[in-house]
């Protein structure tokens, strides 16, 4: 899978880990503080976020692997941060970025549209809730309540990460130093694209 | 003795434009030579050079055509990476060549990469950092580094891999004169031991003394732009005051003062501080002391991380502006009025800035390096600009290793030395004194030696 | 002795961790996470010179996650059958719901102490390193993200300096925090883009030092599994039974 990525493609996806990683914290101890108040549901409304990363590289890069590995170079470098939710943060990242591939997969990585990218976000938010409810014991919990929070994920993904993530790349492409990567092919008719 | 490298009719342009950036191009190389590229800014040497170690067209996806042949074979013949152990090349951008932290580290990644054994690695680590002088920086953190530290090591990187061809880009446009006429002499040694292939592209030839053999102009149209010798312009009145400028880990308190219409320039060893001292006049990182005004114009040393448009031209006119047209003109830079301003060559990138800052109608200007990268036409524009703006009231704070255009335009010398400021002297004075230029890494200017000579 | 969990070999380390918070997550009673919990804290005592200020200070927000448990758990509970041993106003506890509500905290407390305990004994690079000698991860990704790894303290510098080149040039300076906050946001285009540049560079950087992608015939730093990794593991798992078999000693 590896042999047809470019190196300055999987550095790229490194340096957005690296800046994710940050906004990934912050919202982390944001998180934190407030799900004290709420509960665990706080963590619901913002967990979007936490897949941005996927998405926006699937999104310039378009390659099969751009979803899972950079969501899993997010969380390691997030780990690496000194984040106290520590080491299994990377296999929480694994798996949000397999929801996302999943979804990018289906489309047969022909497909980035605003719809698809939505739909990647819902894809990470449901892989991440199946894994949630296993290690975070939701189980617990009524179903009411848990329904609740994976609505709210749901939309969360949605919108945060599918929108929030197609706005940062558009807005990216538009400064033009995005040439040289997927995303910039099609709108000149390029035939590779 | 046969051609390392070999162009015959190459044409290449970058995926999203229509201009070609080279046109029927050839040229060789044979083994052994010492050739070096010229040719004004934003002309494609870069470019070329790239296309000769194999990282264009590639990574870019860039059209080409004709063909392209290194040590006697077809370029698309080799496997990955194989060129790249025989071809070295140091970047012309010293902030981004580095993937490791410390510089043994990224000498071990280099070696590595070559497959050498382990218990080899150490011994030819200690090997290239005593050859280049680096030894005491053996175990620094590179982004910890000045522009020209980081430059050196990165030649200390390619040396490692023991080339067949060093490739260089405008390898000592940030080094101090004293440290670029040594990089000189050493590089000279180590090619006529080693019988390396060396290619060098370089606006400035006259630190090089005879070092090349055969020299390529990309561009035929070369003229010579003799550069005048300024008068000043200094009024009475004191437009630039700061006080006990200090930061916690490296500049110690610094305190002068400039006249209006003064141009000043600062100068001293790689890693004296430099640009240290005008990012802190900026606010660009925390410092203590008072610096009056506070509002200043800077041009940094890696120019784009003040961009803030999609276009030049809009970049240029951010600020207000006025004078536009006039100051783009001058600074060639209308032809690419509509480019982004993160994808033009360094020397353009450069000019850019500048002519933002100069665009604003600001007071008091601080320029880091704005000489290095420039050609002879943008040099002259540059110093002409300068001394237009000086005499309308403009201030002037300049790094440079350009003596002779420091020596062509300054009214004053500020000397940094270890972090601290070593004084304020007037311009005549230091051009004098071997000593305290010897002890800053400086060099007497050419300028000055003529001058004297035709006097005497 | 003070230094073992530092020397400890990052991969094993984390195989380590995992396996634990894997372990940890079919247990349903207070005890078991608390007695884990309470087992990691003296094994960090122990074998490793960790910053006690900075423990304190990164696990704050993982008590208040933990209190934010308990709660929501006593409140939203699936099962509330069972004889109400305690009362809040109107909200009647079960002791099953207690136990739950005590074990999910707990287990946040277990999780967030391993977590900082890998965070704070484990160099970054070596772990990069070993996840590439021992777990044979590719050398493509492993120096990416050291690539990445070595901009981080670079990107945050860029961050401050973005937002200072913005007010050198003019833009306009809010006041309050929330605004700023708001603003940061102008700071992200900009700081990915200089993030795409030095992705761009760096990589041709180390094709022109001959980076492939290939693994490596020679390691200049060698990381190594040896007796400390077993030692460990042994002690790791011999609290880890021992919280797990609780039922059997405790009562
Ligand atoms: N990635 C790119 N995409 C599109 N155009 C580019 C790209 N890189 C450079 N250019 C354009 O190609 C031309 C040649 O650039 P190059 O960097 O080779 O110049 P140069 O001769 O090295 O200049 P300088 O001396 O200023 O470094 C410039 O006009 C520049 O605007
Ligand atoms: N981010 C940093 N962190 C710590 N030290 C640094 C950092 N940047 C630079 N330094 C150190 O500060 C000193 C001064 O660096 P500075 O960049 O100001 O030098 P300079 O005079 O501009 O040199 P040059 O002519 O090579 O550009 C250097 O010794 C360098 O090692
Ligand atoms: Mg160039
Ligand atoms: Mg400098």
């Amino acid at each position: 899978m590896l042999k047809s990525w470019k190196l300055k493609e999987i550095v790229l996806m490194s340096l957005f880990a690296v800046v994710f990683g940050i906004v990934y914290l912050l919202f982390l101890h944001i998180g934190n503080i407030w799900a004290g108040f709420v509960g665990p549901i706080a963590y619901e409304w913002i967990f979007g976020i936490w897949f941005i990363v996927s998405i926006i590289c699937m999104y310039i890069i378009r390659k099969p692997g751009a979803a899972v590995i950079s969501e899993t170079i997010a969380a390691t470098i997030e780990v690496v941060l000194g984040n106290a939710v520590g080491p299994r943060l990377i296999l929480s990242g694994v798996i949000q970025g397999l929801g996302a591939e999943a979804v990018f997969a289906a489309t047969r990585y022909k497909r980035f549209d605003l719809w698809v990218l939505m739909l990647a976000g819902v894809g990470s938010s449901v892989f991440s809730f199946a894994y949630g409810y296993l290690l975070g014991g939701f189980t617990v919990f009524s179903t009411g309540y848990v329904a609740l929070m994976l609505g709210i994920r749901i939309l969360s993904g949605a919108l945060l990460a599918g929108v929030g993530g197609k706005a940062v790349a558009d807005g990216l492409l538009a400064t033009g130093s995005l040439r040289g990567y997927a995303i910039s092919r099609p709108k000149k008719g390029d035939v590779r694209a | 003795m046969h051609d390392v490298i070999l162009f015959e009719q190459v044409n290449f342009r970058y995926p999203d434009e229509d201009k070609w950036i080279l046109n029927d191009f050839s040229f060789s190389v044979q083994k052994g030579s010492k050739l070096v590229l010229t040719g004004p800014s934003g002309c494609g040497k870069t470019t070329l050079l790239y296309l000769c170690n194999r990282l264009y067209p590639d990574n870019c996806d860039g059209v080409l055509t004709g063909n392209i042949k290194l040590f006697g074979k077809e370029c698309s013949s080799f496997i990955p990476g194989e060129i790249n152990h025989r071809i070295a090349t140091v970047f012309q951008d010293p902030d981004a060549q580095f993937c490791m932290q410390t510089v043994e580290e990224e000498l071990a990644f280099t070696l590595e990469n070559l497959h050498v054994k382990r218990e080899e690695m150490d011994k030819r680590i200690t090997e290239v950092l005593a050859l280049t002088n680096l030894s005491e920086f053996r175990y620094s953190i590179i982004q910890q580094l000045s522009g020209g530290q980081k430059q050196q090591i990165a030649t200390a990187c390619a040396l490692i891999m023991e080339p067949e061809v060093l490739l260089l880009d405008e390898p000592i446009a940030h080094l101090d004169p004293y440290t670029a006429k040594k990089y000189v002499q050493w590089l000279n040694l180590l090619q006529k031991k080693r019988q390396m292939t060396i290619v060098a592209i370089e606006h400035r030839l006259d630190l090089w003394g005879d070092f090349f053999d055969r020299n390529i102009s990309l561009n035929k149209s070369d003229i010579a732009f003799p550069i005048p010798q300024r008068l000043t312009s200094m009024q009475l009145d004191t437009s630039f005051e700061v006080t006990k400028v200090e930061t916690k880990t490296f500049l110690k308190p610094t305190s002068f003062s400039l006249q209006r219409g003064e141009i000043a320039i600062l100068a001293g060893p790689n890693g004296s501080g430099k640009s240290t001292l005008l990012k802190a006049l900026c606010q660009l990182i925390p410092n203590s002391g008072v610096v009056e005004p506070a509002f200043l114009g800077y041009v940094p040393q890696s120019p784009e991380f003040l961009f803030l448009t999609k276009a030049v031209q809009d970049e240029v006119t951010y600020g207000g502006g006025y004078d536009v047209d006039n100051l783009m003109d001058r600074l060639k830079l209308v032809e690419i009025a509509g480019s982004h301003p993160f994808s033009i060559s360094h020397g353009q990138k450069r000019r850019v800035a500048i002519a933002a800052m100069l665009c604003d109608g600001r007071e008091v200007i601080l320029m880091d390096e704005p000489t290095s990268g420039q050609d002879a036409a943008a040099l002259y524009e540059l110093f002409q600009l300068i001394d237009e703006r000086a005499r309308a009231g403009t201030t002037f704070l300049i790094v440079t290793h350009d003596m002779e255009f420091a020596y062509r335009l300054a009214d004053s010398i500020l000397l940094m030395e270890g972090g601290s400021l070593t004084g304020k002297f007037p311009a005549a004075d230091v051009w004098e004194n071997e000593q305290l230029l010897l002890d800053h890494h400086l060099l007497p200017p050419k300028g000055l030696m003529r001058h004297e000579k035709s006097f005497a | 002795m003070r230094s073992l969990l530092h020397r400890m070999n990052p991969s094993v380390k984390f195989l380590l961790i995992t396996v634990c918070m894997f372990t940890m997550a079919f247990f349903f009673d207070p005890w078991t996470p608390l007695i884990f919990c309470v087992g990691v804290l003296l094994l960090q005592v122990l074998f490793s010179q960790v910053d006690w200020k900075k423990w304190t200070l990164f696990m704050i927000p993982f008590f208040i996650t933990a209190f934010g448990y308990f709660w929501t758990t006593l409140v939203f509970a699936k099962e509330s059958s069972g004889p109400i041993i305690w009362s809040i106003g109107s909200v009647g506890v079960t002791e099953i719901q207690l136990d739950h509500a005590l074990s999910l905290s707990f287990r946040v407390l277990a999780f967030s102490s391993l977590s900082m305990l890998f965070a704070l004994t484990t160099n970054p690079v070596t772990f990069i390193l070993s996840l590439m000698q021992q777990l044979k991860l590719s050398p493509k990704i492993a120096y990416g993200i050291l690539v990445g790894f070595q901009f981080l303290p670079v990107i945050k510098d860029e961050f401050i300096q973005i937002q200072q080149a913005q007010r050198l040039r003019g833009m306009f300076q809010k006041k309050n925090a929330l605004q700023r906050l708001l603003a940061s946001r102008l700071v992200l285009i900009p700081l990915l883009a200089g993030a795409v540049r030095k992705a761009e560079r760096s990589a041709f950087a180390m094709e022109a030092r001959g980076f492939t992608g290939e693994p490596r015939s020679s390691f200049f730093r060698v990381i190594t599994v040896g007796k400390v990794d077993a030692l460990l593991v042994a002690l790791f798992l011999f609290v880890l039974v021992l919280s797990c078999t609780n039922t059997f000693w405790l009562s």
